[in-house]
């Protein structure tokens, strides 16, 4: 029970750090279209994989990570208390809730039962990714609101603007992750 | 790009600001995100643009690296304002162009709006451009002790931030490493249809996550091995000193939100 522990902390810990590299990868691979804030992006793969195989806490985590470091390396933009919050700890930890798939993504592996399986993984991704995006929403309307003039439709800003970049990051996130689950079930079950 | 990513965007000097602790710093940053929200009128925004001016002028960092940080909100500070001038119809008509009129509520709203928005960015921006992330770790992980009370992992938050920074630049040379091992098969990344570069990502994806398992697994086993047991009794290399520069910053930003709340329509 105990070396599991170290190995959570570490496991994480590195994703993290993968999902950072991932997200200006991201940047280079599909030539930013967005200029600022969200970018299609793939930084959300490591986020299901920790989800996949630590369950909610481990998704959580990571995401928790992920926002802190992003803000801790200086690439966060933070206009708004809220928005801060809501951006950069919430909307991220918000994907690891994939992590509810996670025991039967693992018998699905375990069995060999592809399309179960498969079929999983992007039920978590959609859910993860819907949750983030919501949250997004929600930042947006706080920053709008805040910044916007008044009688302007900011709820309507907010789903069209953040929606641009959160639905092919999705598709090419879940795209990603079951490739890499395919190649590498062992380490998924372990 | 390897060895400044450990950096994030720090920039090294020997100003004040450098020099203070990251606690204060975290903490002078935090109340600025929400102090800045009180001021309303020229008198207190002047204010704030001289308090955080001031913070830039002593951490002598050079414009060309705080324009770098700023240049992608930069357009978004210029929107705000242009959509304020242009949709606000308040107040006097200053200006008629036939469609476009402009009026004085509108100008006087966008001017504040866009500059509050700059100088938040400016303030959140200059604590990462003074302070190294490990720096700032020690500090949230400081800063959130009391927490542990209600159970919240801190300790372990914080060790895995460290190791996060540490694995960067170590996960880059990786990635380098498998990108040119493809490039000499006849991989292209950074040309030819967008299907054909999807495609080319996936053989560079799949070994780099085996390959962070592996370095995963690698360095807890490492640490077993060398007695890790979390977080109680465990000492610190990297020590924090609270001096009286961060306590002086601190009640300076406190008068001046005071003065704020004072000055307020």
């Amino acid at each position: 029970m105990k070396q599991k522990q170290t190995l959570f902390i570490v496991e994480v810990a590195v994703f993290t750090a993968l999902a950072f590299l991932l997200d200006l990868l991201s940047g280079f691979l599909f030539s930013r279209i967005w200029p600022q804030g969200g970018s299609v992006s793939i930084a959300m793969v490591p986020i299901f994989l920790m989800s996949y195989r630590w369950g909610i806490k481990g998704g959580m985590v990571t995401g928790l990570l992920l926002g802190l470091l992003q803000f801790v390396l200086g690439f966060s933009q933070i206009y708004h208390p809220i928005q801060g919050i809501v951006d950069y700890l919430v909307a991220f930890a918000l994907v690891g809730l994939a992590g509810v798939f996670a025991s039967q993504i693992k018998k699905g592996l375990q069995n060999s039962q592809k399309f179960k399986w498969i079929f999983l993984v992007f039920m978590g991704v959609l859910l993860g990714s819907a949750l983030r995006y919501l949250a997004h929403v929600y930042s947006g309307v706080v920053f709008f609101g805040e910044f916007a003039p008044a009688g302007q439709p900011v709820v309507l800003y907010s789903f069209v603007y953040n929606g641009t970049y959160m639905l092919p990051s999705a598709i090419i996130s879940g795209i990603v992750v079951i490739l890499v689950m395919a190649a590498a079930p062992k380490r998924m079950v372990q | 790009m390897m060895e400044k990513m450990i950096f994030g965007r720090y920039v090294p000097a020997e100003s004040v600001i450098h020099r203070m602790d990251p606690r204060s710093k975290l903490l002078i940053v935090f109340l600025f995100v929400c102090v800045v929200f009180i001021a309303n009128n020229f008198w207190t925004y002047t204010l704030l643009a001289i308090y955080t001016f001031g913070m830039v002028g002593f951490s002598t960092i050079s414009p060309r690296f705080l324009y770098a940080g700023l240049k992608p909100v930069l357009w978004l500070v210029i929107f705000t304002l242009i959509l304020h001038v242009f949709f606000t119809k308040e107040g006097e008509l200053i200006l008629d162009l036939g469609l476009i009129k402009i009026y004085e509520e509108g100008l006087r709203q966008g001017i504040f709006i866009s500059l509050r928005f700059f100088l938040l960015i400016l303030m959140t921006s200059l604590l990462t451009l003074t302070t190294t992330p490990i720096e700032i770790t020690d500090g949230l992980e400081n800063l959130l002790n009391p927490l542990k009370k209600i159970k919240f992992p801190v300790h372990e938050l914080a060790l895995m931030m460290s190791i996060s920074l540490r694995f960067i630049p170590t996960l880059m040379q990786e990635t380098d490493k498998i990108m040119k091992a493809q490039i000499a098969r006849g991989v292209e990344f950074s040309s030819g249809p967008i299907k054909e570069r999807v495609q080319a990502v996936v053989p560079l994806l799949i070994p780099l996550f085996i390959s962070s398992f592996k370095r995963a697994e690698e360095l807890a086993i490492a640490m077993e091995a060398r007695g890790y047991r979390g977080g109680e009794g465990r000492t610190k290399y990297r020590q924090l000193s609270w001096t009286s520069r961060d306590t002086v910053m601190i009640i300076v930003l406190a008068l001046m939100s005071v003065l704020l709340f004072l000055l307020r329509d």
